[in-house]
């Protein structure tokens, strides 16, 4: 699961999977269009549905908090 | 030589990308101006940077979501000034308009006349327009009505979502700002009037492209066109696109064109052929039994 979102991450925002800090939307690394992709992909992907309330800078920080949201939509 | 304008006071108002660079720009010019430079968050984006610019170069950040509120704050402003409208929903007041020291400019996301009112981009997918484009005008008491200052066209690509053309948009409406800021400040862009159609179409926030309703036995590139047309991602913009199956009212949950080696059997899922041999790949689930997918 963890390869597949970092070829979608990847495959919209490179520079994402190099970025060590903990803000990539403050840090200019990722913009929120650029989310609007990965989101999709991801549901696609993974058949899971992504709620608006978890579209937040927070959850998109860094990949290690991506990965972790889809981890836990897919628990749900 | 040092640029010189009569403005006192920048105010930039609105979210989103748009705003971000505009209001970076209207910083890195401040020194040159001398004028004053606040920034007001209208409506909250869940991803907006403008907050973080306004930290960095202590720029004063005023959120005032209140309507009235933030009319009685743009009333007190005493100063020559100039209000920028970079993406910004909210409606000045004519009172505020009319001021003599006051100069509203607003970033419209199509190429005015055509499409004022809300939601433009949608509408110029939905209609099948190969082109659009921004606006930056004078704001009037009218909607969408003022002088226009500059234009910026782009294609409307045959698979874009309106996420991504109004992404286009925004870089458009950013450069063309640039271009025309000095202008501006100097009161001295050419402007032209807008011609307006008899029969005029203001586009209302609650209008909704087929009235929010897919008829699956509809061309396949119409349904196509009409679910790009409302794709602003997690934008809650418009409420989901609804249809009919098997006489149980289903919501679309997402939308791919996808080519036919790659349809799988599964529930929620309707496969429609394509005129160029793809497939388009919808994703539903009843309305009656959300809590969980079909």
């Amino acid at each position: 699961m963890e390869e597949k979102i970092l070829e979608i991450l990847e495959e919209h925002c490179e520079e994402a999977l190099e970025y060590e800090g903990d803000n990539m939307m403050e840090d200019g690394v990722i913009d929120s269009f650029t989310v609007i992709n990965v989101v999709s992909d991801l549901e696609e992907e993974f058949d899971i549905e992504i709620d608006a309330k978890y579209v937040v800078a927070e959850n998109f920080r860094n990949k290690e908090a991506i990965i972790a949201l889809v981890q836990k939509l897919m628990e749900e | 030589m040092a640029s010189t304008t009569l403005f006192r006071k920048v105010v930039v108002l609105g979210y989103g990308k748009v705003t971000g660079e505009v209001l970076q720009y209207v910083y890195d010019r401040q020194a040159e101006y001398g004028y004053e430079l606040v920034f007001i968050e209208h409506e909250v984006h869940a991803l907006s940077v403008t907050e973080k610019i306004c930290r960095d170069n202590g720029i004063p950040f005023h959120r005032i979501p209140d309507k009235k509120e933030l009319a009685r704050f743009l009333d007190q402003i005493g100063e020559k000034a100039l209000l920028v409208s970079a993406s910004n929903n909210f409606l000045f007041p004519a009172s505020l308009v009319e001021k003599a020291h006051i100069t509203i400019i607003n970033f419209h996301n199509a190429l005015l006349p055509a499409y004022p009112g809300r939601n433009a981009p949608t509408w110029a997918i939905y209609k099948g327009e190969e082109r659009t484009g921004i606006t930056w005008h004078y704001v009037t008491a009218g909607v969408d009505e003022g002088n226009i200052i500059v234009q910026k066209e782009c294609r409307i690509t045959e698979d874009m979502k309106a996420y991504e053309l109004t992404q286009c948009l925004m870089d458009l409406a950013a450069e063309a700002f640039r271009e025309s800021f000095a202008d501006i400040l100097a009161e001295c862009a050419r402007t032209r009037e807008q011609e307006f159609d008899q029969g005029r179409h203001m586009y209302r926030s609650s209008e909704v492209p087929a009235d929010g309703r897919l008829d699956l036995a509809d061309r396949p590139e119409r349904i196509y066109r009409i679910l790009r047309s409302v794709d602003y991602g997690k934008n809650a913009i418009f409420p989901p696109m609804w249809t009919v199956i098997d006489g149980r009212e289903a919501e679309i949950l997402r939308y791919r064109k996808i080519s036919e080696d790659k349809c799988k059997e599964g529930e929620g899922l309707v496969y429609l052929p394509l005129d160029n041999g793809e497939v388009l790949k919808i994703k539903y689930r009843y309305m009656d039994d959300k809590t969980g997918l079909t």
